[in-house]
């Protein structure tokens, strides 16, 4: 899609939210009484915000999780200088569609930022996010300077029993965690909890004490993301996280949301497997978040949708 | 000739080359474009090391300009010239009105010449760094990055303190003692002489002054002192910032002046005029017209004499020699891409940092023993606070002197700087048994991939030389402490790593989720 189709479409789609958000007032709420309740909803063979649009009306709708004059934070994966289809970063479609669902349920305002690994200004950029966010009416927050971050203390933390956490994270409402699905050469597979990467300051001591131990620590940090949103339109099989070129990539078209982080990254790596081998056992960090008590790998106790596009 | 106009004219032009050459040194502008660094080529030492590289045009032109007009580049394109009228003008504020005087000064021929015949005698012989020491622009840019960018970063980040929403606050740069007072004293002494004696400097130091000075002795315009129309009222001798008129004897020392134009508008006799000279093969004064207006061949030969120092430097260039002299550089200094070898490097950098200040993620900082001795203060990358883009090479395009040549995006994804020495001893997952994978998260290139280690669960990198390139990404990020796994080591010649393997995929068509 080309820059200007895109701003295009991310302008009708906000134009379509506003008219959506009046038609809300003019008619009677008639939808409340039979809003969908599962744990945990996968879609596939759509668009991302079409996908996104199915999956949210499954969980009970975005006004279940984002209040009125919520201040909320949209963690997406802008890790690399990479453009949308090298499939490194969290597809900015999706990212456009959450902020537009968060803006019309009546967030105060949106807020998405990631802690880079290459250098930021060309992240944001070239990874499509940083324009689908201002498309989208959403605030791009940074995160490149420790001053951004501040200290918080994890009292059911294993290894890791102090981190810091962006600011914005802190002074929000509610965040969603958009994360996207790849390989990672470290713990195997990088999705929501790994995804908490780009939320800490000091990645390199993670590195350095346990890589998976730290994740499952800091995924116990109080403020939970609301939604666990992983985008597999892309899904890097090899090579990751960063990916060399775009044959590491394969077109799965899918996504999964939770409120559960350890359902969520469980659920992603089982569809994982079928494109390559990988068992959710090998993903150290899902393990041990589960049994810190932060969700569960079985998700046959769980109230699962399928819904399949197309 | 309107002189008022000329003077006019010469001044709003130099105070906008002056802001065009700061341009590119500050790093707010270079973030948004390298429009304003291809200003820098515009240079005469840039355009004369860059001869065989596409500066010669820029060259030659410059040359052609002081031929005709005199050392009128010291007055409006040399940044550092057009600084020193800057500090000049300022420094009248604060003197009283017989302090501002100027006065005729003797040229220090001696100093001046010997400077000149020994930066160009090292730097036929290779040797650049003594050169980029003295050549104005070059500490232009040193003063405008370690000076001006630092009070600019400040300022940024006040601003981001402001507006903490909309302006992003600039974590580092590299501070290098050694690096800033050589520009902050050079700047000081140059402020000294020329709030007191003008183009002292120039007239004195500079060898680029000194050389276009021979040259502009047989320009074809030249300042002539009419002595039928001079009442020797001083009125030029006063405002002449080059100290080169001597009304004694009725002569303005060519070499000297800088073609400003000071002293022909401030003449209300207009006995200082700005004639085309007739040239003379005898030394007699047989012709007609006055002894000033002839440019005799003793002046020739000196011009002929800078010229050929100049075509033998060019000559010297083309030939690629080996550099006779040389310190033995201990190979720890990472040249950025495009430099091609530390010693092709070392003839060619000047040290202007205009790479240093392009740098979008702030890695090439000076250096100080990484190259030996004769590298001293060259730009050196350090991978300490970020590694080098996979998918940039600002540095390439910003560099006047083509010491970084350009190079495509393609070539310089593949141009090994340096290389990765793997220490498995020192890796995380070998000391401590845990996951790790930081170098393989970041390799661009996958020279280093993760393999099963030994019988356990774990994973270890595996690098693969021939696709390092050399980013420094790994050991940017190796949290192996004290001594990281992945060190990046310098090469005397850049390489060129193999193109990573696009691995294709087996087609699979998925229908089901998975669970």
């Amino acid at each position: 899609m080309k820059r200007r189709q895109f701003i295009k479409s991310a302008f009708l789609g906000a134009l379509t939210g506003a008219l959506e958000l009046k038609a809300g007032n003019l008619f009677a709420k008639s939808g409340e009484t039979n809003v969908e309740d599962n744990d945990l909803v996968a879609v596939m063979g759509g668009e991302p915000a079409q996908m996104y649009k199915r999956a949210i009306e499954a969980m009970g709708g975005i006004k279940r999780y984002v209040k009125t004059g919520n201040k909320v934070v949209v963690k997406p994966n802008i890790g690399w200088d990479k453009r949308p289809e090298f499939g490194a970063n969290t597809n900015p479609e999706l990212v456009s569609a959450i902020i537009k669902d968060c803006l019309a349920a009546g967030a105060s305002e949106v807020v998405v930022f990631d802690y880079t690994c290459d250098e930021w200004r060309s992240c944001y950029k070239n990874s499509g996010i940083e324009d689908a966010v201002k498309a989208a009416g959403g605030n791009i927050a940074f995160a490149h300077d420790e001053k951004y971050y501040k200290s918080v203390s994890l009292p059911k933390g294993t290894r890791l029993k102090e981190v810091k956490i962006h600011e914005a994270i802190i002074n929000c409402d509610v965040w969603i965690n958009v994360p996207i699905l790849k390989t990672h050469g470290g713990t195997r597979m990088t999705i929501s909890m790994k995804n908490y990467m780009g939320i800490i300051w000091d990645r390199i001591f993670w590195h350095a004490n346990d890589l998976n131990q730290c994740i499952a620590d800091c995924v116990t940090y109080g403020k939970k993301p609301v939604l666990n949103i992983i985008d597999a339109y892309r899904v890097m099989t090899q090579n990751g996280p960063r990916g060399k070129s775009v044959e590491d990539v394969r077109i799965a078209k899918a996504l999964f949301i939770s409120t559960d982080i350890v359902a969520a990254d469980t659920a992603a790596v089982r569809f994982f497997n079928q494109f390559k081998e990988m068992r959710v056992e090998e993903v150290g960090h899902i393990l041990i978040a589960e049994r810190l008590g932060e969700g569960t790998t079985n998700l046959d106790n769980l109230r699962v949708k399928r819904i399949k596009i197309g | 000739m309107n002189y008022k106009i000329i003077k006019q004219t010469r001044v709003t032009v130099a105070l906008f080359f002056i802001v065009l050459i700061t341009l590119p040194f500050i790093f707010f502008i270079n973030r948004e474009t390298t429009f304003f660094s291809y200003f820098l080529k515009l240079q005469f030492i840039p355009s004369l090391i860059a001869v065989f590289t596409g500066g010669a045009f820029i060259f030659l032109l410059l040359l052609l300009i002081t031929l005709l007009f005199g050392r009128i580049y010291c007055s409006v394109l040399c940044p550092l010239g057009i600084f020193q009228d800057i500090v000049a003008r300022v420094s009248n504020l604060f003197k009283s009105k017989k302090r501002r005087r100027f006065k005729y000064g003797r040229p220090w021929n001696i100093l001046r010449y010997t400077i000149l015949a020994v930066t160009v005698f090292l730097f036929i012989g290779g040797i650049s760094l003594p050169l980029g020491y003295l050549d104005p622009y070059s500490n232009w840019g040193r003063i405008s990055t370690e000076i001006i960018g630092r009070v600019e970063h400040l300022c940024h980040n006040i601003f981001a303190l402001i507006l903490p929403n909309a302006i992003s606050y600039r974590s580092y740069t590299y501070f290098l003692l050694g690096a800033f007072l050589f520009p902050f004293l050079f700047a000081l002494l140059v402020v000294i002489l020329s709030a007191f004696r003008g183009r002292l400097y120039c007239n004195t130091v500079c060898p680029v002054g000194s050389l276009l000075g021979l040259i502009s002795k047989i320009s074809f315009f030249q300042p002539v002192i009419n002595k039928t129309k001079c009442n020797k009222c001083q009125l030029c001798v006063i405002n002449c910032k080059s100290q080169c008129i001597d009304l004694e004897k009725g002569v303005v020392d060519v070499s000297r002046c800088v073609t400003c134009f000071n002293c022909m508008q401030v003449c209300n006799k207009g006995a200082m005029e700005y004639k085309f000279l007739v040239r003379s093969k005898r030394t007699g004064t047989s012709s007609e017209l006055p002894k000033e207006q002839i440019i005799f061949s003793n002046d020739r030969r000196k011009a002929l004499i800078a010229m050929g120092a100049l075509g033998t430097a060019i000559v010297a260039k083309s030939m690629e020699h080996e550099t006779p002299v040389k310190t033995k550089s201990k190979t720890t200094g990472i040249t950025p891409p495009g430099a091609v070898s530390i010693e092709r490097f070392k003839k060619n950098c000047t040290a202007c940092y205009a790479c240093v200040s392009a740098c979008p993620s702030n890695i090439i900082k000076p250096a100080y023993t990484e190259y030996g001795l004769d590298g001293l203060l060259l730009p050196v990358l350090n991978f300490s606070n970020h590694y080098c883009s996979y998918d940039c090479k600002v540095c390439t395009e910003v560099c006047p002197n083509d010491a970084l040549l350009p190079l495509t995006l393609k070539d310089k994804q593949l141009t090994q700087i340096g290389q990765v020495r793997y220490t498995p001893k020192n890796c995380i997952v070998y000391t401590d048994g845990v996951d790790c994978g930081a170098c393989d998260e970041h390799c661009p290139t996958k020279a280093i991939t993760m393999i099963p280690f030994k019988n356990s669960s774990l994973y270890i990198p595996k690098v693969n030389y021939d696709l390092c390139i050399g980013c420094g990404a790994c050991e940017h990020v190796c949290p192996a402490r004290p001594d990281k796994a992945m060190v990046i080591h310098a090469l005397e010649k850049h390489g060129i790593a193999l193109l990573p393997e696009k691995e294709q995929q087996k087609k699979i068509d998925i229908d089901d989720f998975g669970f």
